[in-house]
Parts: C-alpha cells; sequence; structure tokens
C-alpha cells in the first residue's frame, strides 16, 4: 500500500507507538515537574531543573549510553526492575519509547512550565475564595489554562520521539519489527547500496506524519486559546 | 520597568555586533595563518571501526617518525564509504572488508594503483566476562539455546562487515534460521561489543582484536576460517586526496614491519 514494503509499514506503526506512549507517559511526569519548577522553590531547585534538560544538550548517543547504564539489565534501576518485577528495557520496543521520551521530556518540560508562569494567578485565588480546595483549583483552572502549552509540549515530545534516532540505536540496536524506528530504518537503507529508494519512501512518510501532527497542534492551540479568551 | 531595560539592551546591540564582525574576520586570518606554515601535514583517514586502538598508536608512531599528523575518523565502512561518496574529504579509506572498497573503486573514488590488502582478522563468540556459558563452535552448535531469551549482539547484518561476516559464518554452520530473529543489530562492531560488555547481551559476534582489548568480555570460542569470507582490510587512497603522496607513504608504513608488529599486537592477522 502507497508503495512500502512490510518492513516498512512496521517501522512506521512501531515509531507512532513509540512515539504516542513516549509522549504519554512524559505527560503527567512533565506536568509534575513544570509546576514544581514554576511554583515553588526548594533546595537543589536548579540542579533539577539542569539534570532534567540534560537529554536536551547532552549528544543524543550519550543519552543512550547513559540510559543502558542505569536501565540496561545490569544497570541500577534495570537491575531492580528486572528481579524485582520481570520487567526489561533491553532490546524491547519498551526500551525504544524509554529513549524516545527521554529526550522528548526537557521540550514539553519547557513548554509547559512557561504556560505554567504564564496564568494569572488571581484566577487561582477567585477560585480558591470560591471555595475550591488547591487540587480543584489545579485540575478546574490552572490546567485547562495552561493547555495550550501543554498540546504545544505534546507535540513538540511527540515530534522529537518520531525523529529520535542516536539514543535509541545505542540503547536498544536496530531490531527490525522491535526497536527499528523510522530513523533507524532509513539509516539502514542509506548504509546498503541501493538502498535509497526505501529511505525516500520513508522520508515523505515521516515528513507527512510531521506535517499532519503540526495542523492537528495548530487547530487544537486555536480552540484552546478561544475557550481562554472567552473566560477573560 | 521594561522600557529601561529594552534602552539599556539596545546600547548593548552594537557592542555584539561589533565584536561578531570582529570575530568573524580574524577568524579567516588566524586559520590561514596556521595553513601558511605547511610543515605540518595532516592526512585524514576514514577507517573501519575495528582498527581503533590499533591504528591510533600506529598513527602515533608514525607522527614520531615522520612528523605527518593523521587525523582517523572511525565509523562502520558502510557509512564511510557513504560519506566519501557524498564527498567527504578523506584522504586514505581503511575498510573492513572487499565489497565496500569495491563499492569506491566502482564508482572510481579511489585511487587502484594505491590499493593494498594491510591486515585480516577473525571472528569470535564472546560472552560477558561473568558469563559461565561454554561453547564449541561447530556445525549447529546450540547457540540459540545458549542465547535463551537474550539476543546475540552483532554489527548490522546488511551492510557492517562485521555483520556480514557474522551472517556468513552462521550460515554456514547451519545456525543462522534459529537465531536470525534473536539478533541485536549494532550500529558496529563496537557498539555491539559494548552491548556484551554491558551485559545487555548474552553473547556476540565481534573481531579478535576487540575482544582481546576489553576486560570486562571473554572469548567463548573462534569461528573456523572457512566458515566466512576471509576477513581482509583493504586500504587505499582516495581521488579526491590532495595529498596522494603523504597518503601513501602512510598507508607503506602501515605495511612494514614496524607497522604489522602494532596490529598482530592488538590481535589483527596478517593480511590473506
Amino acid at each position: 500500500m502507497f508503495g512500502l514494503t512490510e518492513g516498512e509499514w512496521t517501522a512506521v506503526a512501531l515509531s507512532l507507538r513509540v512515539a504516542l506512549v513516549a509522549t504519554a507517559v512524559s505527560l503527567p511526569v512533565a506536568i509534575a515537574a513544570a509546576y514544581a519548577l514554576a511554583r515553588w522553590t526548594f533546595p537543589g531547585k536548579m540542579l533539577l531543573d539542569g539534570f532534567l534538560h540534560l537529554p536536551l544538550v547532552l549528544p543524543p548517543v550519550v543519552t543512550g549510553y547513559l540510559l543502558l547504564l542505569t536501565f540496561g539489565k545490569q544497570g541500577i534501576v534495570g537491575a531492580f526492575l528486572w528481579e524485582t518485577f520481570g520487567f526489561t528495557f533491553s532490546f524491547r520496543w519498551t526500551g525504544a519509547a524509554l529513549a524516545c521520551g527521554a529526550m522528548g521530556f526537557p521540550l514539553m518540560l519547557r513548554a509547559v512550565r512557561l504556560s505554567f508562569e504564564m496564568i494569572d494567578r488571581r484566577l487561582e485565588a477567585a477560585a480558591g475564595t470560591l471555595g475550591a480546595s488547591p487540587i480543584w483549583t489545579f485540575v478546574l483552572v490552572t490546567l485547562p489554562l495552561a493547555l495550550p502549552g501543554i498540546i504545544v509540549g505534546s507535540i513538540l515530545c511527540f515530534a522529537k520521539a518520531l525523529g529520535e534516532f542516536g539514543a535509541t540505536i545505542t540503547f536498544v540496536s536496530n531490531i527490525p519489527g522491535e526497536t527499528q524506528t523510522i530513523p533507524s530504518a532509513i539509516y539502514s537503507y542509506t548504509q546498503t547500496p541501493g538502498g535509497d529508494a526505501g529511505a525516500l519512501r520513508l522520508t515523505a512518510v515521516s515528513v507527512s506524519i510531521a506535517l499532519i501532527a503540526l495542523v492537528v497542534s495548530e487547530f487544537l492551540n486555536k480552540r484552546a486559546q478561544k475557550r481562554i479568551a472567552a473566560f477573560e | 520597568m521594561t522600557s529601561s531595560f529594552y534602552r539599556s539592551s539596545r546600547h548593548l546591540m552594537p557592542g555584539f555586533a561589533m565584536a561578531l564582525a570582529l570575530l568573524s574576520v580574524l577568524t579567516p586570518l588566524s586559520v590561514r595563518a596556521q595553513l601558511a606554515d605547511g610543515e605540518t601535514r595532516t592526512v585524514t583517514i576514514f577507517a573501519a571501526a575495528s582498527l581503533k586502538g590499533a591504528l591510533d598508536s600506529a598513527a602515533a608512531s608514525y607522527e614520531k617518525s615522520s612528523g605527518t599528523k593523521a587525523v582517523i575518523s572511525y565509523a562502520a565502512s558502510s557509512a564511510l564509504a557513504k560519506q566519501i561518496e557524498q564527498g567527504a574529504p578523506a584522504d586514505i579509506f581503511i575498510s573492513a572488508d572487499l565489497d565496500w572498497m569495491n563499492y569506491l573503486a566502482k564508482a572510481a573514488l579511489i585511487r587502484d594503483a594505491s590499493r593494498s590488502n594491510l591486515v585480516g582478522n577473525t571472528l569470535v563468540l564472546i560472552a560477558p566476562a561473568s558469563s559461565t556459558v561454554s561453547l564449541t563452535i561447530a556445525k549447529d552448535f546450540a547457540l540459540a539455546a545458549a542465547l535463551g531469551d537474550g539476543r546475540l549482539a552483532v554489527a548490522d547484518t546488511k551492510a557492517v562487515p562485521a555483520g556480514k561476516y557474522a551472517k556468513a559464518a552462521l550460515e554456514h554452520l547451519g545456525v543462522w534460521a534459529a537465531v536470525e530473529a534473536k539478533t541485536a543489530p549494532a550500529e558496529n562492531v563496537r557498539a555491539a561489543l559494548t552491548f556484551v560488555a554491558k551485559g545487555e547481551a548474552p553473547l556476540g559476534i565481534v573481531y579478535r582484536s576487540d575482544a582481546i582489548a576489553d576486560k570486562t568480555i571473554k572469548i567463548v570460542g573462534e569461528f573456523p576460517g572457512d566458515s566466512h569470507p576471509p576477513i581482509v582490510y583493504p586500504a587505499a587512497v582516495t581521488t579526491s586526496s590532495k595529498l596522494p603522496d603523504a597518503a601513501m607513504a602512510f598507508i607503506s608504513y602501515l605495511k612494514s614491519p614496524e607497522g604489522q608488529a602494532i596490529f598482530s599486537q592488538a590481535g589483527f592477522a596478517p593480511a590473506p
């Protein structure tokens, strides 16, 4: 279909699955971390901020290598997960999702944090005076107001996860059907003589997905902005 | 408050612009000064990942004796050949198999007169140092069983020489069909070694020269020489090289007894 081979469709489906899972799992973590960094002061705040932004500034291969050392079968966290839960990231699509999520997380964090910082605190205070508990205020006032930032952050994370290569291949290698995402498949094609046609096909798919994601995000963003404007 | 901040940053702008302009003028001048002093010639080498270590030592000792510096880029031979094809400025290309050298020869990107075989190598099966696995490599040996649910770390079997040799050896021994779905294809042979060294993969196939350098892995067995095409590292000077004589001299050094001694100490075999 569309001239793609079965192996290529597998790579596309795997890429989408990995990117969606990476974004979905990063979302609550990013919202929590962004809220903490935007609203609270605590000892070690700058260190935490720096640490969470590491994948943004480190070379992707380094991030992949660090993931290998920490979450690999013999890594600190990886060994614990394996012994206690029998769960491992080794050479599985979950490892690819972890690598892509780690790389996309800082982008989501920045966008969400920015939108939390720009919220008018008086609206939250007003909700408090009307009897809402802090948690309800967060759910009914803060989150909806931060929605544009959350949408932008999610799209950025999704796009980064879709295009992630260095960390993925270093952490979980390039296993067709399991960890061979679109970038890894394109890379394999570019390394084989006569593989340019396949590389171009997958590039076209990659560009299409990215464009669709951007259009959807613009649409959602506009709708969220309209709803916020209607409230103010 | 915002307007005074903007006003002060406007004062900084001309300063920044001047600094940037100065920098962009001075930098090419300083580079030209370095190149004008033509005493230190630098030869750029694109070499297969498995040569790292041995080639670094050879280049260091060659620099001491001749004054020619070598800048070496290590990657999978497939990646390097593709880069040279796209115009990367290498003087010398050292591949881990004949296919990729032939690929460039067909595209007339290497000087055929300068091509020669440098060294050979052997393929070995490795495991993490703490592993207790014991296998004898022979026809239909129990590789799949030894892997269990783990994966066999190899370099990409479609493009990277180490992976191609590994696949050929496993096919020859009749075990490829059983392990094909259980491989972890790494970007190059050194990445495959890392997977085994970090305990991610219980077994892997790399070159003997890679295995003896790393203390965190151990050699389980050696693949018989006739189970795969002979492992040969051809070297050649590229057609785009601006220093063909210096490059040829470097290759001659690598083939000299002194150069060959460095390679054999690192675990390479003499060129077949």
